[in-house]
C-alpha cells in the first residue's frame, strides 16, 4: 500500500514538473536565432552596402525600454534592430540597422547626447541577466558611439559648435597650434584624461568601446590595449547602419571568444540621443541565439547584371517558436517515460501482494 | 529606499542609500550682509580650477544678484516650480511646523516633499538639465534691484528704511554645498560620486564618470557641470588639497578654500565641523561654525526643503522682504535677522573672525573688554564691548587675535603724504 501511494505521489510530481517545463517562460525562449553566415575572404567591415551581407539572413530583433533600474525612460525611440552577421573563420561582423529620425553625433554641449548601439555577450556558460549581466555573470559589451564615429573623420572642437568662441589662451597648451585642438602639455588639467578615462581621450582609433559589466552600474571600459572591436557606422534618411567587428577568438578574459558552428547568446541595446537616452534610458532586447555557420563557404556574390534580389529580411522565427516547443517535447518524453516506468512498477507490486 | 535623518528639515526622508556620515564636514558661513559683489571669489576659483578647455562656462563659485540673477539662468525658480508641481500633483500643501522645533530639529519640521521624495517612480531625484544657453551670461541682472516706486521726482524719503527696503537686491554667493545627502550622488547610476569620509567633500570620480549628466540634472543648486571636451562631469572640489593641509602654505593644517580665503568683503568663514555617527554636529560651543549655525542660529541653509542638507550657511540680508527670505532659507530667517541686527557680545566677537587667516579656525576664545558704546536698536538698548577674540588652528595653535574695535593707527605728521 505504501508503495502505491509513493508511486502516485511521484506521478503527480512528474506531471507538475512536465507542466512547468511546458509553460515556464524561459529566458532562452526568446526564440530568435541569428546565424552568422560563413563566407570566404575579407568581411565588409566598412561597407553596409556590400553584396556579401545578402548572404546573411536578416533577423529583426524587437527592443523595448529598460524598465528595471532607475533612471527609467518608458518611451524610448528604437523599437527594433535588424541584424545580419557574417564570419570568415577569422573575423566576425555584425550589421545593425535601426530607424532613428535624427543623427546625434556630438556630445560637446551639455544637452547633446549621442546615438549609440551595443552588443552584449555572456562571459559565463548560460545566460546571465539580459540587462548588463549580474554579479558572477559578467557580460562583454561592444558599444558603438556616433560621436566617436564622427570624430574619426573630423574631431569636433568647441569652435565647430560655437563658431563665435574667442579664447585668448589656455594655460599649458601649445599656442602655436589651433587653440581649440592643441594638445595639453600637462593632462592634469584634463583630469578625466589624466586618470585614463577612455571617454576623455582626445583621439580614438575605433568608434567602439569594448567593455565588461556584471550588473547595473558596474560597466567598466577595458584597458586601452584591450580595445579590439572595430566599427563603422553611417546615417542616411532616418536609418543608422552600423557594423561592429572583431577577430573571432580573443584571449582576453573580458572578451567573448567565438568558434565556428557553435551557439552563443547575444543581446542588443540602442540609444537615441535626441531623446536624451543614455545609460539605463535605452531600448534593449532579451537574449537572442547566435549560431556561427560552419566552415566558410565560397563567397558567391550574385551574378553581375542579374536583378539584385531584395535583401533577405525575415523575422526568422516568431518569439514563441523553437524554445518552448523544444522544451515541451522533452517534457512530454519525460512524462511518457515516467508513466511507462510507473505502470510497470505498479503492476509488478500488485502481482506480488 | 532607506530613510535618513535630515536635521535641517527635522525629520527622516527617503534617500537611495542608508546613512553613513563623514568624521568631519566641510562647511562655511557666508554673511550676505557684507558681500560687495566683487566676484573675487569667482575669479579665484576660476584661476585655480576651471581655466582649461571645456570649462569656459563653468563657475564653481558664482555670485548672483537676487531676486533676478541666477546661474544657470532661473535655476532656483525652475527647481521650486518642479517641487511645486509635485506638491500639487500629490495634493500636499508644504509648510514648516515651527512648534516642533527642538535640539534635533532646530528649524522645526518641514511637512512637504523633498526632491528625492517628489521624484516619482522613474527617477531618483526630481530635477532638470539646463541647456547650454542657460549657463551663459552668468552675471546677467547684476545689481538689478526690484522696481523703485519713488514719490514726486522719483524720490522716496523712506525707500531705504528698514526692516524692508522698498527697492532691494542682494548678492547670493554660491558654491557646491557638499551636501550631507547629495542629490548628485543619489542620482548617479554609476556610483561615480562619493562623499569623503575625512571631510565630507563631495567629488566626482573622473575615472568612473561616463558623462550621463544625471548629477547635472539632479543637483538642485546646479553645481555639478558637464565638460564637453572630456565628456565627463566636474564640480567644485572644495579645494581639498588645502583642506587636507597639503598646500605648501598651510603648515600642515587645514586651510580655507580659495574662494573663501580671497574674499575682500570678509564675508566667509570656512571650516570643518565634527560629525557624530548619527550625522548630528558634535557639540562644540567654541567652534565658530558650530556657534554661528547651532547656537546663535544666525546662519541658515539655502533651500533646506530640497532635502540635500546643504553645508553652506547664510546670514540672511536684513533689508530684504521676509517672505522671499523664508522661502529661501526656511523659517529661521526672522530670528536670524533679529539676532544679527543686535548681536550678543559673543556673536559680535565671532563675526570678527571672518576672513582673517587662511587657516581654518577650529576653536575660539573671547577675552572680555570694556563697554565702548550703548545705542538703541529696534527699541532696545544694545551694548557694544571691545572684546578680543582669539582663533586657534587644528593643532590648537593661536592663529589670529582680534579686538571688536579695530585699532586706529595715526600716520605721523612727517609721513602724511606717503603711501
Ligand atoms: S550642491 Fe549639488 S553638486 Fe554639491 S553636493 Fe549638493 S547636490 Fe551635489
Ligand atoms: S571651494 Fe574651491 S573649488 Fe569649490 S568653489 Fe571654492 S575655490 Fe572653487
Ligand atoms: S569675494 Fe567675497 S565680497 Fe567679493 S563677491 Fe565673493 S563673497 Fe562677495
Amino acid at each position: 500500500m505504501f508503495k502505491r501511494n509513493f508511486v502516485i505521489a511521484t506521478l503527480i510530481l512528474l506531471a507538475s514538473l512536465a507542466t512547468i517545463l511546458l509553460n515556464a517562460p524561459l529566458v532562452s525562449s526568446q526564440g530568435l536565432t541569428i546565424t552568422a553566415a560563413a563566407v570566404e575572404g575579407a568581411l565588409p567591415l566598412e561597407a553596409p552596402d556590400s553584396e556579401l551581407w545578402r548572404l546573411a539572413t536578416a533577423v529583426e530583433v524587437p527592443l523595448s525600454a529598460q524598465m528595471i533600474a532607475r533612471p527609467i525612460l518608458p518611451e524610448t525611440n528604437a523599437k527594433a534592430i535588424t541584424v545580419r552577421a557574417l564570419h570568415n573563420g577569422e573575423e566576425i561582423a555584425f550589421l545593425l540597422e535601426w530607424a532613428d529620425a535624427t543623427r546625434n553625433d556630438a556630445t560637446v554641449r551639455v544637452e547633446d547626447f549621442r546615438d549609440a548601439v551595443a552588443l552584449q555577450f555572456p562571459l559565463i556558460d548560460g545566460q546571465p541577466f539580459y540587462c548588463m549581466g549580474q554579479q558572477g555573470g559578467d557580460v562583454n559589451i561592444w558599444h558603438w558611439k556616433a560621436d566617436w564615429q564622427a570624430a574619426l573623420i573630423a574631431r569636433r572642437t568647441l569652435q565647430d559648435v560655437y563658431p563665435n568662441i574667442h579664447v585668448d589662451m589656455y594655460p599649458f597648451v601649445d599656442e602655436t597650434e589651433n587653440l581649440y585642438l592643441a594638445a595639453y602639455a600637462d593632462v592634469d588639467f584634463l583630469p578625466a584624461e589624466a586618470v585614463g578615462n577612455l571617454l576623455a581621450l582626445p583621439v580614438h582609433t575605433t568608434p567602439v568601446e569594448d567593455m565588461v559589466a556584471g550588473g547595473f552600474g558596474s560597466l567598466t571600459s577595458q584597458p586601452p590595449e584591450g580595445q579590439n572591436v572595430q566599427g563603422y557606422g553611417e546615417w542616411r534618411d532616418g536609418l543608422w547602419r552600423v557594423i561592429l567587428s572583431r577577430s573571432l577568438r580573443s584571449t582576453e578574459a573580458e572578451d567573448v571568444s567565438f568558434a565556428p558552428e557553435k551557439l552563443y547568446s547575444v543581446a542588443f541595446a540602442a540609444w537615441d540621443g535626441a531623446n536624451r537616452e543614455r545609460n539605463g534610458a535605452k531600448s534593449t532586447s532579451q537574449w537572442v541565439s547566435l549560431q556561427l555557420g560552419a566552415a566558410p563557404a565560397p563567397a558567391a556574390a550574385p551574378a553581375a547584371g542579374a536583378a539584385a534580389p531584395s535583401p533577405a529580411r525575415t523575422a526568422a522565427v516568431t518569439p514563441s517558436g523553437i524554445g518552448p516547443l523544444f522544451w515541451g517535447f522533452i517534457g512530454l518524453l519525460v512524462v511518457l517515460w515516467a508513466l511507462i516506468a510507473l505502470t510497470l512498477l505498479y503492476f509488478r507490486d500488485e502481482g506480488k501482494s | 529606499m532607506p530613510d535618513v535623518y535630515n536635521w535641517q528639515i527635522g525629520r527622516t526622508m527617503t534617500y537611495p542609500y542608508p546613512e553613513a556620515h563623514p568624521r568631519q564636514q566641510f562647511a562655511a558661513v557666508f554673511n550676505i550682509n557684507r558681500c560687495i559683489g566683487c566676484q573675487t571669489c569667482t575669479g579665484a576659483c576660476k584661476a585655480t580650477w576651471t581655466f582649461s578647455r571645456g570649462q569656459e562656462y563653468m563657475w564653481w563659485n558664482n555670485v548672483e544678484t537676487k531676486p533676478y540673477g541666477s546661474y544657470p539662468q532661473h535655476w532656483d525658480v525652475k527647481a521650486l516650480k518642479l517641487l511645486d508641481e509635485a506638491h500639487q500633483a500629490a495634493g500636499v500643501k508644504p509648510n514648516w511646523d515651527r512648534t516642533q522645533a527642538n535640539e534635533k530639529a532646530p528649524y522645526g519640521v518641514y511637512n512637504g516633499l523633498t526632491l528625492t521624495e517628489a521624484a516619482g517612480p522613474n527617477e531618483v531625484v526630481l530635477g532638470y538639465l539646463p541647456a547650454d544657453a542657460e549657463w551663459r551670461s552668468p552675471n546677467f541682472y547684476e545689481d538689478t534691484s526690484t522696481a523703485y516706486r519713488g514719490g514726486p521726482f522719483g524720490l522716496s524719503p523712506d525707500g531705504a528704511t528698514l526692516p524692508e527696503h522698498q527697492a532691494w537686491f542682494f548678492y547670493l554667493m554660491r558654491i557646491c554645498n557638499h551636501c550631507t545627502y547629495p542629490a548628485c550622488l543619489a542620482a548617479c547610476p554609476r556610483k561615480a560620486i562619493y562623499k569623503r569620509e575625512e571631510d565630507g567633500i563631495v567629488l566626482i570620480d573622473q575615472e568612473r564618470c561616463r558623462g550621463y549628466r544625471k548629477c547635472v540634472e539632479a543637483c538642485p543648486y546646479k553645481k555639478a557641470m558637464y565638460r564637453g571636451t572630456t565628456q565627463v562631469s566636474e564640480k567644485c572640489v572644495g579645494c581639498y588639497p588645502r583642506v587636507e593641509g597639503a598646500d605648501p602654505l598651510s603648515d600642515g593644517v587645514p586651510m580655507e578654500a580659495r574662494c573663501m580665503a580671497v574674499c575682500p568683503g570678509k564675508i566667509r568663514l570656512n571650516g570643518l565641523v565634527e560629525i557624530a555617527e548619527d550625522g548630528s554636529w558634535v557639540e562644540a560651543p567654541q567652534h565658530p561654525l558650530y556657534y554661528l549655525v547651532r547656537i546663535a542660529q544666525v546662519a541658515l541653509p539655502l533651500y533646506p526643503q530640497f532635502g540635500t542638507e546643504p553645508n553652506i550657511y547664510y546670514i540672511p540680508p536684513r533689508w530684504a522682504p521676509r517672505p522671499y527670505l523664508r522661502q529661501m532659507f526656511g523659517p529661521g530667517v526672522d530670528q536670524a535677522i533679529e539676532r544679527y541686527i543686535a548681536p550678543s557680545r559673543e556673536l559680535l566677537a565671532v563675526l570678527q573672525l571672518f576672513r582673517t587667516t587662511q587657516k581654518m579656525i577650529f576653536r575660539f576664545e573671547i577675552e572680555e573688554g570694556a563697554l565702548v558704546r550703548e545705542v538703541e536698536v529696534n527699541g532696545k538698548m544694545w551694548q557694544m564691548y571691545d572684546d578680543t577674540v582669539i582663533g586657534f588652528d587644528a593643532q590648537g595653535r593661536e592663529v589670529v587675535r582680534l579686538s571688536v574695535v579695530e585699532p586706529l593707527h595715526e600716520r605721523p605728521l612727517e609721513r602724511l603724504n606717503s603711501i
